[in-house]
């Protein structure tokens, strides 16, 4: 048998896998995870499970609720204020006192040492007597020029481990030894900070699935791998991703399994919408993410988030435009057609009056069209449909067109409670003529959960010209510039890599300089252990026409006027507009 | 606006934003891959701005300039146009400005370049006089490859200005790729009615947060400080239902430095505040300037003629601009108290190499906010370049880089702090130093403190706003950046503030 199981803001699902059956189950997430975890398994009657593998929020709320460790940051004397200086720029270019959030370390526990090391090496050596007193649960280490030289920061990390045995300590080079000390610094101090928290919570988590007889799990990274609990517990910022991660996985996986290697994946909740490019059946990765107002680089799934979903509040603003979101009405007291008091229009009540919800949802909650109707005061539920479809296609369009791929090539993959309702509409926006809907589309986070390779990723940083940088791995991927340009691009390892670079610089801005020198900035590779096959259970085909509303597993899907299906015999729907 | 205009519009902004990405994502100067100096716009038929990707806000209203100037020649499809000359289009000569021609209007990508020649290295020379000792001066010009060459030989590091112009250019054919399939897609008649709405959503937007400021006129003035003594800048703004008047009459003639602004610049600073004062998340479209009327004395500070030197009135002059608008809106609505007032412009260079950057200080506090520490404060919003991105490019040194504290001004809400920035020069270069609030401080609003004055430094001499000087291997260039001004009464204070830390470091 295998288990996976993914807490979300208002659920947590299990997907179990055993002989050819899937089974799933959605049980309301708890205060503490760990109980969620443990009655999600319960509720899809796990037993001897042999791989469990787990998608988890803990430490992403931490984070943005604040609720880490007591923090301290060492960096170079004279660079203390690296987290309070950012990159310099405001929160709002026309908010002036609009304000970043805090750093996780205060000012009064960011110290200095004595020393310093420059692009040639050692500048001033290394004064360990100059290292304060430190007053902290967490304790990040961030010195200049580290991804060259890690001997100073190594031999303070260790200084530090000596003076406070029970602290968590990060360096920066072994999270991310990569230039530009802000970012590295950030990384490092959102690993240190999360530390504790998320250390409790795995061993809380490691005792809960002892007494409930399951193994061990593994826990999903932002990467879209899965590692050991002390893997991730020894630096939990690899995890800040881990809840959209399962999706992007599960989505690449199930288009792989329907023939489209090449896919977009949409996947549509209650207040955001999560979108991302899969390749080669595999899930995009990026090299950096924003998580809460902090860079944070380390790899992850490359997912563009919108903020709108189908509990998205429909208004209109003091220009008469119409805009959906942010404001969400969550799942209490939820869109009004939910009939429990909510009065503002939602996307969820446009697609109700529109016809494209049952009257009664699978869960057995009667939708009250009436105070839908009250809600849209006479406004057109088209209009919000079409407003948060634009801002779903913006979404799309930056991870494709704007990534230099071409849409027409992919296939979107819906899922989330409300992605298949406007997926027809926003392949026709994209002329993709393929839309995938998985059955299981209301848990696809958890079904890919249980088929996610172990993973470990590793980074060298180079910063050489690439005709000196020597012999370099076979897999995995480099990070690519011309000489003197600041960002680079991601080039699968292999035969004629500069020419590959010039290609996909073409691709991506427009042209490629082939006269110009280029620069190995890092590589990245990857130990990996792949997941287990997965074969999904046997459905019987069957075909829709449009217009129809289909109801699936934790989800409704709208095939419009032109638009016909068919499923396979694995469940899924396979989409197309007719010629 | 109905629902297919609208989606039209998001469309038309993802252009100029997939623009400016491109020319960020694939320059070569620290000023624009690591700085983001830069900007990106699409144009309607009529050269009205219809959306722009916004990184820096003096860029913001001196676009529709350079694209005037550049349709005046009627360019043909498939031809690049560039322009720097701040008397036709441009703002002062390191932001070069590419047009193109698209299927429906223009496109432009404007670019703050490390240098465009001329007498010091990086352009930016603290004590110019006339225009063309401050750079290559490029009227309107068609861009063909000879035309690259000739210019990039007139400037330093002709290898690195040939990459920027490239990314520019990168980002203009894009522009005119998306502007074309989304006219193939839609429909040109309507992607046209499209950019139509998209100037008068604005304009709405912006009249009602016009009306919503009581009516009459204030006034306010401000000083500057030239090399020869303060300079003055005057305004009163008249508030009229839901339009507004800001009229300079009053202010200092140009002078014989470069704190002379051409209008294009004190367009952006006026649409600037207009923009925080009424309604900061409208798009930057045309039509938000419909319902602003701008009166700048010809000859004076704020609309100087040729050949005056502009250097500094784009990234000083133009700060006190808004300054001088928000005291004088001050009087009628609560405003925030004066930001650091300065962009601290440090260049550095010799044959070998030119760096740019600007300091961050301290922001003015707001009513009901403290003011950010270490930020561009108004029409600049510029990253830092990072240490380690800096030491691996140019033969210099950071020795210190942190926050002033205790420079923002105490009130019932605190000025931002200003930063303290030390560069150690590891071969002979000259420097250029351009700032100001060396000598009048940032003030405060309803009796909140001003804000610390900021210094130049350079071996522990003090040194005044505006210096240029040579540089030995081993000297160390110290600034130290105002202080922003803080906002009511110290003590009266709600807990609406945070707590100052402990002074370190």
């Amino acid at each position: 048998m295998i288990l996976g199981v993914d807490v979300g803001g208002t659920f947590t699902d299990a997907v179990l896998l055993a002989d050819g059956e899937l089974r799933t189950a959605k049980v309301p997430t708890a205060e503490r995870q760990e109980e969620s975890v443990v009655a999600a398994a319960r509720a899809v009657g796990a037993e001897r499970v042999e791989r469990f593998t787990h998608g988890t929020t803990v430490a992403t709320n931490a984070l943005l609720e604040r609720r880490g460790a007591r923090t301290a940051l060492v960096t170079t004397g004279g660079f203390e204020h690296v987290l309070h200086l950012r990159r310099q720029t405001r929160a709002h270019l026309y908010r002036l006192c609009a304000a970043h959030p805090e750093p996780l370390v205060p000012l009064d526990r960011c110290v200095g040492v004595d020393e310093r090391l420059g692009p040639g090496g050692v500048i001033r050596p290394l004064d360990l007597a100059s290292l304060p007193q430190l007053d902290a649960e967490a304790v990040a280490v961030c010195l200049l020029f580290s991804f060259r030289d890690p001997s100073h920061e190594r031999a303070v990390a260790a200084e530090v481990r000596r003076r406070l045995p029970h602290a968590h300590v990060v360096a920066s080079h072994e999270v991310a030894p990569e230039f530009r000390e802000y970012e590295r610094a950030s990384t490092a101090a959102a690993d240190a900070y999360l530390g504790p928290v998320v250390a409790r919570y795995l061993g809380a988590l490691a005792a809960a699935c002892r007494g409930a007889g399951l193994p061990e799990p593994l826990v999903l990274r932002s990467s879209g791998g899965v590692a050991t609990l002390d893997e991730v517990a020894a630096h939990p910022a690899t995890a800040l991703v881990s809840g959209p991660a399962g999706g992007a996985v599960g989505a690449a996986l199930l288009a792989r399994a329907a023939g489209f290697p090449r896919a977009i994946s949409l996947d549509m909740g209650g207040t955001s919408t999560d979108v991302c490019l899969v390749e080669d059946g595999r899930a995009g990765r990026a090299a950096e993410r924003d998580v809460g107002g902090f860079p944070i680089r380390l790899p992850t799934v490359d997912i563009e988030t919108v903020g709108a979903g189908g509990g998205s509040v429909v208004w209109r603003d003091a220009g008469g435009a119409l805009r959906v979101g942010p404001e969400s009405a969550g799942a209490w007291p939820g869109p009004a057609c939910y009939g429990r008091g909510g009065e503002r229009p939602t996307v969820t009540d446009a697609n109700l009056l529109l016809g494209r919800l049952p009257q009664r949802l699978a869960g057995g909650l009667e939708l009250d069209r009436a105070a839908a109707e009250r809600a849209f005061a006479g406004a057109d539920p088209a209009d919000a449909v079409a407003a948060v479809n634009a801002e779903m296609l913006r979404a799309l369009r930056l991870v494709s067109v704007e990534r230099g791929h071409d849409p027409r090539e992919f296939a979107l993959v819906a899922f989330g409670g409300a992605g298949p309702l406007h997926a027809c509409e926003l392949a026709d926006e994209l002329e993709v003529r393929t839309v995938l809907v998985p059955a299981a589309a209301g848990v696809l986070s958890a079904l890919g959960l249980v088929a996610t390779e172990q993973r470990r990723d590793h980074v060298r940083s180079y910063l050489v010209p690439l005709r000196e940088a020597g012999r370099l791995p076979e897999e995995g991927e480099a990070d690519l510039r011309y000489r003197g340009q600041a960002f680079e691009l991601a080039v699968p390892l292999g035969p004629r890599l500069e020419e590959r670079f010039h290609r996909a610089h073409e691709e991506r801005y427009g042209y490629a300089d082939r006269g110009r020198e280029v620069e190995l900035v890092a590589v990245r590779t990857a130990d990996v252990v792949a997941g287990p096959e997965l074969t999904l259970p046997a459905a019987s085909p069957a075909e829709v026409a449009g217009p129809a509303v289909l109801e699936l597993d934790g989800a409704t899907a709208w095939i419009p006027p032109g638009w016909a299906g068919v499923r396979d015999g694995t469940g899924t729907w396979t989409l197309t507009r007719e010629p | 606006m109905t629902i297919e205009l609208q989606v039209l519009a998001s469309a038309l902004r993802a252009v100029a934003e997939e623009m400016g990405a491109v020319l960020i994502r694939s320059a070569f100067s620290a000023n624009i891959k690591e700085r983001r100096d830069c900007s990106a716009a699409i144009f309607d038929e009529e050269g009205r701005t219809v959306a722009q990707a916004e990184h820096i806000p003096v860029h913001l209203g001196a676009m529709p300039e350079a694209v005037a100037a550049v349709a005046a020649h009627d360019p043909a499809p498939g031809e690049a146009w560039i322009v720097n000359d701040p008397y036709t289009g441009g703002t002062h000569l390191p932001d070069v400005t590419l047009v193109t021609r698209t299927e429906l209007g223009f496109a432009a990508t404007r670019a703050h370049h490390a240098d465009v020649g001329g007498a010091e290295p990086g352009s930016m020379p603290a004590r110019s006089t006339r225009l063309d000792e401050e750079g290559v001066v490029i009227p309107p010009t068609r861009l063909d490859a000879a035309a690259v060459d000739a210019l990039v030989a007139r400037m330093r590091n002709p290898e690195e200005r040939r990459g920027d112009l490239r990314a520019q250019l990168a980002a203009q054919r894009l522009g005119e790729r998306r502007i074309a399939e989304l006219c193939a897609r839609r429909g040109r008649p309507r992607v046209a009615a499209a950019m139509r709405e998209l100037q008068a959503y604005s304009e709405r937007r912006v009249r009602a947060g016009i009306a919503a400021l009581p009516d009459g006129r204030y006034e306010a003035a401000d000083v500057l400080e030239a090399p020869e003594g303060d300079l003055e800048v005057r305004v009163a703004v008249t508030v009229r239902g839901d339009e507004l008047e800001l009229d300079f009459a009053g202010t200092s003639p140009q002078h014989e430095g470069n704190l002379n602004c051409p209008l294009a610049v004190t367009r952006s600073a006026c649409l600037f505040v207009v923009r925080c004062l009424t309604d900061p998340d409208v798009p930057a479209s045309g039509g938000a300037s419909a319902p602003v009327t701008i009166r700048a004395p010809e000859g004076s500070l704020v609309n100087a003629r040729p050949p005056a030197a502009v250097a500094g009135g784009n990234v000083e002059t133009s700060g006190r601009i808004v300054d001088c608008l928000f005291r004088a809106f001050g009087r009628a609505v609560e405003v925030p108290a004066q930001g650091q007032g300065t962009m601290n412009n440090v260049t550095l260079g010799n044959d070998g190499f030119t760096y740019y950057e600007t300091i961050g200080g301290g922001q003015g506090a707001c009513p009901h906010a403290d003011g950010p520490s270490g930020v561009h404060v108004t029409m600049s919003n510029t990253l830092n370049t990072p240490v380690e991105a800096l030491e691996l490019a140019y033969p210099l040194r950071v020795e210190r880089y942190a926050l002033r504290l205790g420079s923002g001004g105490s009130g019932r809400t605190r000025g931002g702090d200003g930063v303290v920035r030390e560069l150690r020069v590891l071969e002979p270069c000259r420097a250029s130093v351009i700032a100001e609030r060396r000598a009048h401080a940032p003030q405060g609003e309803r009796g909140g403190a001003a804000g610390a004055p900021g210094r130049t430094l350079l071996n522990g001499e003090e040194l005044p706003a505006k210096a240029t000087f040579d540089l030995a291997a081993g000297d160390v260039l110290r600034i130290e950046t105002p202080g922003g001004g803080g906002f009511g009464v110290s003590g009266a204070r709600g807990g609406g503030g945070r707590a100052r830390p402990p002074a370190g470091g």
